[in-house]
């Protein structure tokens, strides 16, 4: 079963795969990212008081930060599940 | 010989700065946070023959621009009129963001523009147990693929080569989508061109400000007849390419890599951690501090005794008159003033250059972005707010990253209230003079009381960006995506050279106009009309008939002083700083730091010394000895001395920084609101200070 979820609902530590996105109006930085569908990324931290996520995508050393609003309409299916 | 001028271009943290340094000798900075590279760089290297002229471009994710720094990068690569505009492009790519790179790659030459690729970090790639397949990526980039490792200089010799080879015939990957044909041929039209790429790119930007208004109202009226959604361009863009370079890649790169627990994930379970990581960041910030404030110390006692000694041989060796007081009062006590700060300054540049080297600064980014966001700031904000510690010009420059203008203009508004590296010796100075030399949970209570006064300028600009937040409209969606790089040794070179640059910038630019004014000053104050001044032997002698020899001359220096030009310009301000505690020596002081805030304490030493006949003294027993004429106590008392510090706190007093803020904010309004709110924020804030304590 799909569940549309966005990335902030992973753990810490958790792996999901990116499917689509909750808005057209998501900065380009995120595609130029590569933040992109069929992405696999897991979940390398959440600064609690709603503070930024902290996403590392499959393969890649360098992490990505980002706000949770940013993070929120990133959706992805869980793989951890 | 002939000439050819070059463009770098790449992703942040690929080493493009480090390449840069390799290629052309020129010194500057290279480092692991967004946007260490603002500022345009320019060198040149000479090989077989050729003299290649060299730009090292902002570093950038992709040809649309986000931030003002990728549009800087935009507008080099477009504009074939710009002054760099460059006849080939390095593309700098990184293993571990291959495709990321790629895409960067194409764009480039699907707007016309020869370019090879480099591979950067490949030492770095090959022990993670990546391999590529460079006769694929050749074939797939149409071009000669370079493999380097800038921090070893490896692969340096063949890109040289690389640069002088033909270029091979490129076919466009990225085939303009049906729907918007017709606006792409109207466009091309319009322009009179026939690359399609072209004429997409500027259908999909906000504006194209360097093509005249005919184009450009051009350009906008066929955005709006086919109802063109610029955004939508970009993401359509960004997808058919990555789309085409994952088909492509099938087979180009071998990842033998496994997903362990690498050296930057358990660094980052501790420097990101919601508690620890904060633990680490502030105690780091202590260290630096009092590392500042310790370490510097005898090096200051060194420099303060030679410039003390140097002064007197000087004097003993030159003639008597006027040229042995200029080059004595004026220009050595002048020169000591500013170079006794060296040691300050570079340890504090050493910690920042560390920390730009290694990465941590993303970290700092990342853990402080929560906490800036209520005061209308980004966490990118913490990178000028930190650097605003060293200096507010490179710190106001350094916000060009920040994609959000109103975040933006927020953090260039509030940053120059961070302690700067200026403001050092003031306090330091004072400090030393009014707070008594004790222990205070383990550390120096001076080392405290400075901890205090940079924490003071941290609310300040906290407080400023707050209000400004209320009272600022914005339409732009504020966001932060940041690449966090993986920690790196950082390399000694780089941090030595930047320290070195950054000090002799200070240092110089400092130093000229700390020059000039202590020569200007020493003529204000050696000169003078009226009968007092000119006369001041003997009515001296005539009032005090008492007096003999030392004590004699002094007071004839004082008077003189008092009634030369300097004097007067200090006595007609006395009415306005009485009520915060300063006299009118101390009033020359704040004139001349309205140029730059770093000149009092050596216009101090200037004005004491001129008032005193004794040579020998340092400036800090100069001050310590002074004697406010006004209250008959020491002009540097408690009280005096919090409405100082308070003043010099808050209040805008660098040309230089004012300059550089009405360049970077393009609008006098905002330069002369900063101006005015830090100013008057200073005064009452010393005024109520001296008050509250006399």
């Amino acid at each position: 079963m799909v569940q549309h979820k966005s990335i902030t609902s992973l753990k810490q530590g958790e792996t999901g795969t990116i499917i689509g996105y909750g808005s057209d109006s998501i900065p380009i930085k995120v595609y130029e990212m590569g933040l992109l569908p069929g992405v696999v990324l897991t979940m390398k931290r959440l600064l609690p008081f709603n503070g930024p996520v902290c996403v590392r995508i499959k393969d890649n050393p360098n992490a990505i930060a980002l706000r949770r609003s940013e993070a929120d309409l990133i959706l992805i299916e869980s793989l951890s599940i | 010989m002939t000439e050819m001028k070059i463009a770098l271009v790449g992703n942040p943290n690929v080493g493009k700065s480090t390449l840069f340094n390799r290629l052309t000798g020129l010194r500057q900075k290279a480092g692991n946070y967004p946007g260490v590279t603002v500022e345009k760089k320019t060198g040149s290297f000479t090989f077989k023959h050729t003299k290649y002229q060299l730009t090292d471009l902002p570093g950038a994710y992709g040809i649309h621009p986000s931030s003002l720094d990728e549009e800087a990068v935009y507008a080099v690569l477009i504009d074939e009129t710009h002054p760099n505009h460059p006849e080939m492009v390095v593309v700098i790519g990184d293993p571990f963001n291959l495709k990321r790179s790629v895409l960067f790659y194409q764009q480039i030459r699907e707007m016309g523009l020869p370019a090879i690729f480099v591979v950067n970090m490949i030492d770095e790639a090959e022990r993670a147990g990546l391999v590529i397949d460079t006769d694929k990526l050749e074939k797939l980039l149409s071009t000669k693929v370079v493999l380097t490792d800038a921090r070893s200089g490896k692969g340096i010799e063949e890109l040289k080569v690389a640069l002088a080879a033909k270029h091979m015939h490129y076919e466009p990957i990225f085939q303009v989508p049906e729907e918007y044909g017709e606006a792409v041929a109207e466009a091309k039209t319009l322009l009179e061109m026939d690359n399609n790429y072209r004429a997409w790119l500027y259908l999909s930007q906000k504006h194209s400000n360097h093509l005249s208004a005919v184009y450009s109202n051009g350009i906008e009226e066929i955005k709006n007849t086919h109802q063109i959604n610029r955004h939508s361009l970009q993401i359509r863009e960004t997808m058919d390419r990555y789309a085409a370079i994952d088909m492509a890649f099938n087979g180009l790169m071998k990842d033998s890599s496994k997903e362990q627990a690498s050296f930057t994930d358990k660094l980052d379970r501790f420097l990101t951690h919601p508690f620890w990581g904060y633990v680490t960041f502030f105690t780091l910030l202590l260290l630096i501090f009092q590392a500042i404030y310790t370490w510097s110390g005898p090096f200051m006692d060194g420099i303060e005794n030679g410039f003390a000694w140097l002064a007197t041989s000087a004097g003993e060796l030159l003639p008597d008159g006027p040229i042995n007081g200029l080059i004595t009062d004026g220009i050595i006590t002048g020169i000591g003033g500013i170079v006794i700060f060296i040691p300050q300054i570079a340890i504090l540049f050493i910690f920042i250059s560390l920390m730009e080297e290694s990465g941590y600064m993303s970290r700092v980014v990342y853990l402080m972005d929560r906490w800036l966001r209520p005061f209308g700031l980004s966490g990118k904000s913490a990178v000028p707010l930190m650097s605003g510690a060293a200096c507010a010009i490179p710190a106001v420059m350094s916000a060009r990253t920040i994609e959000n203008d109103k975040e933006r203009l927020i953090t260039i508004l509030v940053t120059p209230f961070m302690t700067c590296s200026a403001r050092l010796p003031i306090y330091i100075i004072i400090i030393g003079l009014i707070i008594p030399e004790s222990q205070f949970l383990g550390f120096e209570l001076q080392g405290w009381v400075l901890f205090g006064m940079y924490v003071l300028g941290l609310l300040a600009a906290l407080g400023s960006a707050w209000l400004l937040k209320l009272l600022m409209k914005t339409n732009y969606k504020s966001f932060l995506i940041m690449e966090m790089p993986t920690y790196k040794y950082p390399v000694v070179r780089n941090v030595l050279l930047n320290v070195w640059d950054k000090t002799m910038g200070f240092v110089l630019g400092a130093g000229k106009i700390i020059l000039a004014i202590s020569i200007i000053l020493w003529v204000l104050g050696s000169f003078g009309i009226g009968e007092r001044f000119t006369n001041a032997e003997e009515i001296v002698r005539m009032e005090n008939p008492a007096l003999h020899g030392k004590d004699f001359e002094n007071e004839v220096q004082s008077q003189r002083l008092e009634y030369s030009f300097l004097g007067v310009m200090g006595r007609s301000i006395e009415p306005l700083i009485e009520p915060l505690g300063y006299d009118w020596k101390m009033g020359i002081g704040l004139i001349a730091s309205f140029a730059a805030r770093e000149v009092f304490v050596s216009t101090m030493a200037i004005v004491y010394s001129l008032g005193d006949s004794d040579d020998e003294l340092t400036i800090r027993s100069r001050m310590a000895g002074e004697i406010n004429q006004n209250i008959g106590r020491p002009a540097y008392n408690f009280a005096s001395g919090i409405s100082l510090l308070l003043f010099y706190a808050f209040a805008m007093q660098c040309m230089s920084t004012i300059a550089i803020v009405r360049k970077e904010t393009n609008s006098w309004k905002w330069t002369f609101i900063q101006l005015a709110f830090m100013t008057g924020f200073a005064y009452f804030a010393a005024l109520l200070a001296y008050q509250l304590l006399k």
